[in-house]
């Protein structure tokens, strides 16, 4: 498009003229310019100059000679002219003073106006007169002089205009009124010059066809100044019509040049209805109209000695519409994705102008590689330039001091225009072409599309020889290839990159790309190349080039063939083939361990398996086997090449493993199987199989496992037969290049003594004992772990929230060492659960223990894993012995206890009375009266243990009593299920309404010496203390003796300050006979004491039921009746005889209902 | 005339590529053939919204060259079939008919037992019933 010139490529601009008064101009210019539309002002100086826009008189044609008798359809410079010369107005500047005054003055205005319409008058300019005035000064302008002035330059008033231009107003008024008047004139000039042209045109008053184009072309422009589009397009597509019914049928030029001009003319007119419609909005219309130029014209190439003019001339209609669609693309962007069709891509017009262009370039070469086609001397191309009219060419030739045109003859046409194609670059422009395309279609993802045009771009640098930048082209879009498995496109590519590694002269390029295209699929159904005008390099694609192209690549690394590409001791070639690596099908290598796991020392089969799918049989001279343990490696040789082949690099005490022939065929597994030994534990895993073929040329190949194969790309497409790598189909399924070799066994006994559960508060203590039997043991390492049966760790969820120490339900708590005393700077690391615990070096033979020291806060199972990690010898890998115990936690002993008031006395207890039930709430002690606490123990293990003190600690902040007497002197022993009870004397002597009780202390150890000692707390409910208003207490003897009267005395204290009135009632009992009140209805009197007394006399022995008093308190409708136990006695029939000093002591260690009698005042 | 005809698999891939020109252009038609799958993963992942084109197959023109025209076709199971034609001035109508018959034969020559799915056709009679169909088929207007 940059090609056009200027005013081809714009919309024309409104031309005006300013004559005179040249100090206004560039105010004038500045504004018309920013107008819209803007107006372009040709500015003179002073009226001399005016001749500039005068008409070019008609007699100059005239003098050149007659040879150039013919014209031509559009005159080259007819539009700038228009633009830049010819303006539509012209305005006329005058001073005021120059009007008023003196008469010489006005005598020189009328003479320049004359002058001036004289100019004009040719061409239909429009005149304006404009009368510069001082703002001060504008009253002195007579109206007479400005009529004279009208009248002199025959106008209308209202283009006599005045102009002040010394006040900012004044001047924005003035500069607006004339541009006003300009447009309006403008567009009066440019419709009455398109009118008559157009007049011409409807009255067929035209000699030839030349006239009509170009009378089409002239209104449209004329349109075009007036912004007329559609009419514009119309007067364009008739004259493009027009044009077309030319072709044939004029014979005013010599053929090939007559053809050259029509098409140049339909260029330009095709140039501007695409322009018209795409800025109309209207892409579909343009591609439509596009498509319909091309065909018009795509079949006129022209006698076949220039066809290379019409592919240029193609190719630049479809890079000129690529540009201008993608200049309207980029305006109209906004807001709508792009269109989905390809026509309305431009990169499908890049693309195929630069398809043309190579039509071009191809027709040239075949132009020049013609004998007669360069003619001996240039002197006669070298006069011939363009002509006045578009697309025509004449002969420029000097005269002296002046030159004429000539016209020429086709054959010096043709000679002109091959001298130039031969000097333009068109690989160049082919590869910028492509280029564009190439961007474009990958800004659209078209990525197909895109490896095409980069395919193309590679070619052509390829045919200019710039291998380097042809090769990194091509390297790229072989990926895409690849991926997609397009077998001929691939071949087409890397048929090129071989050719561009042997110009470059690189040897692993060239045997890499040899060898992936030997060893690539061929077509299922391919035909024999019919043709052998293949453009590859390589050939096509059949089985008979594949094989010339793998014997060749052969004989190269096996040193017998001479080329460019050289493989010797100074260029060894050494490729390497990874998993991603395109040449994975030319030496495909699998690696299977036939045992997941191997003892260290004990051999294990692997089988290495090869494959190939070059199209011939291939055979290896030696095959080294690597792994990541370097001692595990080795060589097979190919027994038939032993000694045409160097054994390089090779460690002296490598194996060497022979073999009578090592040869590979096309797609069938080569599998090679031997043993291997590892003396390292640890993983063992088979790193690369090298191939080496000939003495300086190897593979090397990442080996793969069978389990986790790959597909081989492109061959995976292929309808073939697939073999597994191994025979074992188990082993290539999941066979792996990997295999674990096992530590040696441990000789090292690890020993958990267990002695049995252990109790909740203990610190339990294990022994681990390590016993050497046949390796010493460096730098040895205990692990200890505890986790929960269950497997969620110590912790149970809830409570890990508030994780912390107290929390933990089993703590370990450290290790000691039973025999020695454990160094303190040893490392010991313990958290609640692992501990890690050095172990010293020990000889075969030596034993070592500790003591694992675990403590349960709660009754829990856990597992106890205790590992160790010893080398045998120093430095050596480790070797690890595990152990796993589980162990037990139970509460030892539970204790309980009862609260009990004395023994046939009973304060009221207002609470008690209130209370339905002993539910929920704590129970309550009368103040200053003697109750008594029974706590019991049961030993709820299997084990006995030992009671050695039971106390009862009472709350910190209360007044603690004697509790330090808690020894018990014969630390009794508790075994299995039995129970000891103590009795505690609890006295509230403070009247508060909450006492804390606080906890019973036992102190215990296991029945055995070495045991140490554990403290188990229990805290004791709290208690509420009340005051009693009233205590009733009986009295009465022991025992009574038959027939013996005693005294049976009820007590009813009154500690309050108020009178109480008792009821009390008694019932007979036929065992006795009895004297005293029966019902009566008394008061006690306050802080004293009523006592009611009866005489009893026993009639019978046994134990007897006492005459039940009851007595009700009134004031509390509290009822009291004794317990049945309260009111048993046991009478005698005669007197006993006791032995008091059994009552004062009892044996505490017998039986169960062993206890002691303790008074604790709280 | 058609020149070529192509099954193209999942990954993009040929399964099966004919061309049925005297001249030496199978490189160029299989070009034309890979160029044009640009179209029809364009098409596939931005379907017009107009409804009658949600279930069809038939993809219409993908690519207009200078010489050619590009058809496209997409199976079920997303198999795309590409027709390469010299004709210019085709019927859809008619080449919706060439499609289904080639449809037909592509299901026959995939229903083979011994063909392995996602595998190049190389059924012998597949690529005769292909010819045939080729043969028979014209999609000049005028002849």
């Amino acid at each position: 498009m940059e090609d056009y010139p200027e005013e081809i490529r714009t919309p024309p601009v409104t031309l005006v003229s300013i004559v005179g008064h040249q100090d206004l101009h560039a105010t004038i210019s500045t504004h018309l310019h920013s107008e819209q539309p803007p107006i372009n002002t040709l500015a003179l100086p002073d009226f001399s100059k005016i001749s500039v826009i005068a008409k070019t008189p008609k007699e100059k044609e005239n003098q050149l000679p007659s040879s150039f008798t013919s014209s031509g359809i559009l005159k080259r410079d007819w539009l700038s002219k228009h633009r830049t010369r010819v303006p539509a107005v012209v305005a006329a500047l005058f001073d005021s003073d120059q009007l008023s005054g003196d008469p010489a003055l006005w005598q020189q205005v009328c003479t320049d106006i004359e002058n001036l319409k004289a100019v004009i008058k040719g061409r239909n300019i429009k005149l304006v007169v404009v009368v510069v005035v001082r703002f001060n000064s504008r009253d002195f302008i007579t109206e007479e002089r400005m009529v004279a002035l009208r009248k002199r330059a025959e106008l209308e008033a209202k283009y006599v205009l005045t102009f002040i231009p010394d006040d900012a107003s004044e001047l924005n008024q003035s500069l607006n009124r004339l541009g006003g008047i300009f447009a309006e004139l403008a567009v009066n000039f440019y419709r009455d010059e398109g009118r008559r042209v157009k007049m011409r045109l409807e009255k067929k008053n035209y000699s030839s066809i030349e006239f009509n184009i170009r009378y089409c072309f002239k209104v449209a422009i004329y349109a075009e100044f007036r912004r007329d589009w559609v009419e514009a397009l119309r007067m364009y597509e008739d004259g493009y019509h027009a044009l077309r019914e030319m072709i044939g049928t004029s014979t005013r030029l010599p053929a090939i040049q007559r053809l050259v001009e029509i098409k140049a003319v339909a260029e330009q007119l095709h140039f501007k209805i695409s322009t018209l419609l795409l800025h109309g909005g209207k892409v579909v219309e343009a591609i439509r109209w596009f498509r319909q130029h091309n065909s018009t014209y795509r079949k006129v190439t022209g006698p076949p000695e220039v066809n290379f003019l019409h592919w240029e001339w193609l190719s630049r209609q479809f890079l000129v519409f690529a540009e201008l669609l993608e200049s309207s693309n980029a305006t109209m962007q906004t807001g709508s994705s792009p269109p989905l069709g390809w026509e309305f891509r431009p990169a499908y017009y890049y693309q195929l102008a630069a398809q043309y262009l190579k039509e071009k370039k191809t027709c040239v070469e075949i132009t020049l590689s013609m004998p007669d086609s360069i003619p001996e001397s240039d002197d006669t191309s070298d006069s011939i330039v363009p002509s006045v009219y578009i697309g025509q060419f004449v002969r420029l030739l000097d005269l002296g001091d002046t030159s004429v045109m000539q016209l020429i003859t086709d054959e010096d046409y043709i000679c002109y225009t091959v001298t130039e194609a031969k000097k333009s670059h068109n690989s160049t422009e082919i590869i910028a072409l492509l280029k564009k395309s190439y961007e474009a279609y990958t800004d659209s993802k078209s990525h197909r599309s895109a490896s095409l045009c980069r395919l193309l771009m590679a070619k052509e640098h390829f045919n200019s020889t710039d291998y380097t930048t042809a090769k990194l082209h091509l390297d790229k879009l072989t990926a895409l290839y690849r991926q997609e498995g397009w077998v001929t496109l691939l071949w087409d590519a890397l048929g090129y990159l071989r050719e561009c590694s042997r110009n470059l002269n690189s040897a692993p390029d060239f045997i890499s790309y040899s060898l992936e295209m030997a060893a690539l699929p061929l077509p299922p159904l391919s035909p024999p190349p019919t043709t052998t005008t293949h453009h590859n390099p390589a050939g096509p694609l059949s089985l008979q080039q594949v094989q010339v192209i793998h014997k060749q690549v052969f004989e190269i690394v096996r040193e017998e063939y001479s080329g460019e590409v050289k493989v010797d001791a100074e260029n060894p070639v050494h490729l390497e083939i990874d998993l991603v690596s395109p040449l994975r099908v030319v030496l495909l290598t699998c690696v299977a361990f036939h045992e997941q796991m191997v003892k260290p020392y004990a051999p294990t089969l692997v089988t290495v398996s090869i494959l190939s799918q070059l199209p011939s049989p291939v055979e290896i001279d030696q095959l080294e086997v690597q792994f990541n343990q370097s001692e595990c490696n080795f060589i097979i040789v190919n027994d038939r090449r032993r000694d045409k082949s160097a054994i390089t690099n090779v460690h002296p005490d490598r194996r060497v493993e022979t073999v009578p022939v090592l040869e590979l065929f096309t797609n069938k597994w080569l599998r090679l199987t031997y043993d291997v030994k590892s003396v390292n534990s640890g993983k063992l895993e088979c790193t690369y199989v090298i191939a080496r073929i000939g003495p300086n040329f190897s593979i090397c190949c990442g080996a793969e496992s069978p389990a986790n194969m790959t597909d081989l790309p492109l061959w995976k497409f292929e309808d073939r037969f697939e073999a597994s790598p191994t025979k074992d189909p188990a082993i290539a399924f999941s066979g792996m290049k990997v295999t674990q070799v096992e530590e040696p066994d441990p000789q090292v006994d690890l020993v958990l003594g267990s002695v049995g559960p252990a109790l909740v508060g203990e610190n339990f203590i294990l022994p681990v004992t390590l016993n050497s039997k046949g390796h010493s043991v460096f730098s040895g390492e205990l692990k200890i772990n505890l986790v929960d049966t269950r497997g969620v760790g110590l912790l149970s969820p809830r409570e890990a929230e508030n994780s912390s120490a107290d929390n933990l339900h089993v703590e370990l708590l450290g290790v000691s060492e039973s025999e020695s005393e454990l160094d303190s700077d040893s490392v010991q690391k313990f958290q609640n659960s692992f501990g890690l615990v050095p172990v010293p070096d020990l000889d075969v033979g030596d034993s070592w223990s500790c003591n694992l020291e675990i403590r349960w806060h709660r009754p829990k199972p856990i597992m106890l894993y205790v590992s160790l990690g010893y080398s045998p010898v120093s430095g050596s890998p480790k070797v690890h012995v595990h152990k796993s115990l589980q162990i037990e936690g139970k509460t030892p002993v539970v204790i309980s206890h009862r609260l009990m008031l004395p023994f046939r006395r009973d304060p009221l207890l207002l609470s008690r009375i209130k209370r339905s039930s002993d539910s929920g709430q704590p129970a309550s002690l009368p103040v200053n009266e003697t109750s008594i606490l029974v706590v019991s123990t049961t030993n709820c293990t299997e084990v006995p243990l030992r009671l050695l003190s039971m106390t009862v600690d009472p709350d910190d902040n209360l007044k603690s009593g004697n509790h330090s007497s808690g020894q018990h002197p014969g630390h009794p022993i508790l075994l299995p299920g039995e129970e000891f009870k103590k009795v505690f004397a609890v006295k509230p002597e403070s009247n508060l309404t909450k006492l804390k009780m606080g906890s019973v202390c036992l102190l215990w150890r296991r029945d055995s010496k070495s045991s140490k000692e554990v403290v188990t707390k229990q805290t004791l409910p709290d208690l509420n203390v009340e005051f009693p208003p009233l205590i009733v207490s009986l009295e009465c003897p022991p025992h009574g003796i038959l027939g013996q009267p005693f005294t049976y005395f009820a007590r009813v204290h009154n500690q309050t300050k108020l009178l109480q009135e008792i009821k009390f009632s008694l019932s007979d009992s036929q065992s006795f006979v009895l004297s005293g009140p029966h019902n009566d209805t008394t008061f006690v009197l306050p802080l004293s004491e009523h006592i009611l007394s009866y005489k009893l006399v026993p009639l019978s022995s046994g134990s007897l039921q006492l005459p039940r008093v009851t007595i009700t308190s009134v004031r509390y409708t509290a009822g009291f009746q004794p317990t049945v136990a309260a009111s048993t006695i046991f009478v005698f029939p005669s007197k006993p005889q006791f032995q008091l000093e059994l009552e004062s002591r009892k044996d505490s260690g017998s039986g169960s209902g062993s206890g002691s009698g303790e008074e604790i005042a709280v | 005339m058609i020149v070529c005809i192509a099954v193209v698999g999942h990954q993009n891939n040929p399964l099966y590529i004919q061309s049925f020109t005297e001249a030496d252009d199978a490189l160029k038609l299989h070009h034309i053939v890979h160029c044009s799958l640009d179209v029809v993963d364009e098409r596939v992942n931005n379907p017009k919204k107009s409804g009658p084109m949600i279930n069809e197959t038939f993809l219409g023109l993908l690519y207009p060259t200078e010489n050619y025209k590009v058809y496209g076709y997409l199976t079920n199971t997303k198999v795309k079939f590409i027709l390469v034609t010299t004709d210019l001035d085709v019927r859809d109508a008619d080449v919706r008919n060439f499609f289904r018959r080639f449809h037909s034969a592509y299901l026959d020559a995939v229903s083979n037992p011994f063909h392995v799915p996602g595998k190049k056709i190389t059924s012998k009679t597949f690529a005769e019933r292909v010819s045939n169909i080729v043969k028979s088929v014209s999609f000049n207007t005028a002849g």
